[in-house]
């Protein structure tokens, strides 16, 4: 090599350089200024004392920690606990409706005409462009006391009379389920298109029941869409504040909410970040479960949302 | 002939989801054109309700605020998102894995933890130096920091997807770089720009959670004065907002299906 070359190389390594600098910064710059930091910022506090505005204080302490896991001032009661309980259980309920609802629709999809199936999958995702604010206001409309639907629940015994639908965990469920069905619609949907039927018709010609083809054919298949569509589901739905605040009515929080109480009200900043750290905890773990869950099972490079 | 009993139950399922999807905003149009002040039962038709929206100096103020924060919050996140999507495309061959992290942090946040945070953070800020006080200007910066994600990973995969003699070709015909990219780059990528800019403005009016948690006083977007209205009690006003608010996403619903159409 000569010497120009070798100048010739750096200089264009020097290039490439300042390109990567400048194209990348700014974007960079500002997702670390405006959400890294503010972030770190808010791990931070849920290691601070509470002061008597509710803003954080020095020194440091656990203390928001235990107060989160329900130890307070008069001793320790179950309310967080509950909350913690309920959000949990309220992601596994609605996630598996969704799946449960999302698999036949999925599929459906792809057994229509080529030319009906954007429509179709454009049907199924507009209510999600609207506002969350707006549709939840619809279900409330929809589940008030009075309402027919809730005239009918109480004609069967469901509920007590002129108690309505809503507010209830019931409603909350209602509200994830209907609110997240688009997102695992789209990743299943994508899986069933590309499905290799030959697998489900080899299954026929064995003479598998119909459950065990879908099982040992379908269910593999689509596996790779469903935990794509589980991630998009269930993460959000572990950390929602919109829906239980206006369809649980006080009575069905979620952690979102517990969180979102101690900013809004001002009342413990520290407990309230420290219930988003518990959140981000769940977040990642969820990833990475689900990464893990794919890579074993194969198509785990799909699962990257 | 079972497979035309188990078409038959997907079709009728695939009908009733749809109710289901369509239900809540069907009964939010409907209400919207209630002549009575009840959420429970129609009584008549009437057009009070839009009336009163219109008189309404905080709605109006709402709906202003809503278009401002939309429109410049989506201008800042194509520019930024356009050219850290050409970076991540032109140095693909470097080891970005940070950068894609750092580019996948905002999207995996659960919103309510992006929200308290940035809150925290401007109110920390203004503490200590006066700037960023709660308003348009905290909520612009939010926006456009959930929005950057979006446009980078459209603009990135649109790069991805042509062929790379392309750029070759553009090198030879045009000299200068400045050139290169208004002749050749921008014109190959203006379908991802603009559905980046329609997905920024969409993704920003939709937002409430985040919004909510860096508006002041004066900078409510609609999402925040509806969510404010309905827990002060219901006013079917809000009927009338949601319904034009519904009748915008329809309206976009169309649009990107007469795009599609002409596409194929």
């Amino acid at each position: 090599m000569t010497d120009t070359a070798v100048l010739g190389r750096s200089q264009g390594m020097v290039r490439e350089a300042r390109h990567l600098l400048f194209t990348v910064t700014p974007g960079a710059a500002w997702i670390i200024v405006f959400l890294v930091l503010p972030s770190a910022y808010l791990m931070g506090v849920a290691f601070m004392t509470n002061g008597p505005y509710g803003l954080p204080q020095m020194p440091l302490s656990l203390d928001s920690f235990k107060q989160l896991a329900g130890f307070g001032f008069l001793g320790w009661s179950p309310g967080n606990l509950y909350t913690l309980l309920r959000s949990l259980w309220q992601t596994l309920v609605a996630t598996g409706l969704v799946v449960i609802v999302a698999y036949p629709i999925a599929y459906y999809i792809t057994t229509c005409r080529a030319k009906w199936r954007p429509i179709m999958l454009l049907l199924v995702v507009v209510p999600s462009w609207t506002n969350q604010v707006i549709r939840t206001f619809g279900w409330m409309n929809l589940l008030a006391p009075g309402t027919p639907l809730s005239s009918v629940a109480e004609s069967l015994g469901l509920i007590a009379p002129n108690m309505g639908l809503y507010p209830s965990n019931f409603a909350v469920t209602l509200g994830l389920v209907y609110n997240f069905l688009p997102f695992m619609v789209l990743p299943l949907y994508a899986a069933f298109e590309k499905l290799d039927t030959a697998q489900v018709e080899a299954a026929q010609d064995l003479y598998a029941t119909p459950v065990k083809a879908f099982w040992h054919a379908v269910f593999p298949q689509t596996l790779p869409g469903l935990l794509a569509g589980i991630v998009l589901v269930a993460i959000p739905a572990f950390g929602m504040y919109v829906i239980p605040e206006l369809l649980g009515g006080g009575k069905a929080l979620m952690l979102g909410n517990l969180v979102a109480n101690q900013f809004s009200g001002g009342s413990n900043w520290p407990l309230g970040a420290a219930g988003a750290i518990l959140m981000l905890l769940a977040t990642f773990a969820g990833l990475y479960a689900m990464r893990r869950i794919g890579k074993r099972l194969g198509g785990g490079e799909e699962v990257v949302i | 002939m079972r497979k035309r009993t188990l078409k038959r139950g997907l079709s009728a399922f695939w009908w009733l989801t749809l109710v289901f999807l369509y239900l809540p905003l069907a009964v939010v149009v409907l209400f919207s054109f209630n002549a009575a002040n009840s959420a429970a039962s129609m009584t008549g038709l009437s057009l009070r309700w839009y009336h009163q929206l219109f008189a309404n100096d905080q709605i109006m103020s709402a709906f202003g605020n809503t278009l401002v924060l939309a429109l410049t919050s989506s201008l800042i996140a194509l520019v930024i998102g356009c050219l850290i999507g050409y970076g991540m495309y032109r140095h693909r061959h470097r080891k970005l894995g940070w950068l894609i992290v750092l580019i996948y942090l905002p999207i995996v946040l659960p919103d309510i933890v992006f929200g308290i945070s940035e809150m925290a953070f401007f109110v920390k800020v203004n503490e200590l130096t006066g700037l960023l006080g709660p308003g348009l200007g905290t909520m612009i910066i939010a926006h456009v920091t959930f929005q950057i994600p979006f446009v980078a990973l459209i603009v990135y995969s649109r790069f991805v997807g042509l062929d790379p003699s392309l750029f070759e070709a553009a090198k030879d015909l045009y000299a200068s770089p400045f050139k290169r990219v208004v002749h050749f780059m921008l014109p190959t990528i203006k379908p991802a720009l603009i559905s980046a800019f329609f997905l920024s403005f969409t993704l920003s009016v939709d937002d409430f959670v985040i919004s909510f948690f860096t508006s002041g006083p004066e900078s409510a977007t609609l999402p925040i004065y509806i969510w404010g209205a309905i827990k002060k009690g219901v006013s079917p006003e809000i009927n009338a907002i949601a319904t034009l608010m519904i009748a915008a996403v329809a309206l976009a619903a169309l649009a990107s299906l007469v795009v599609n159409r002409r596409k194929a």
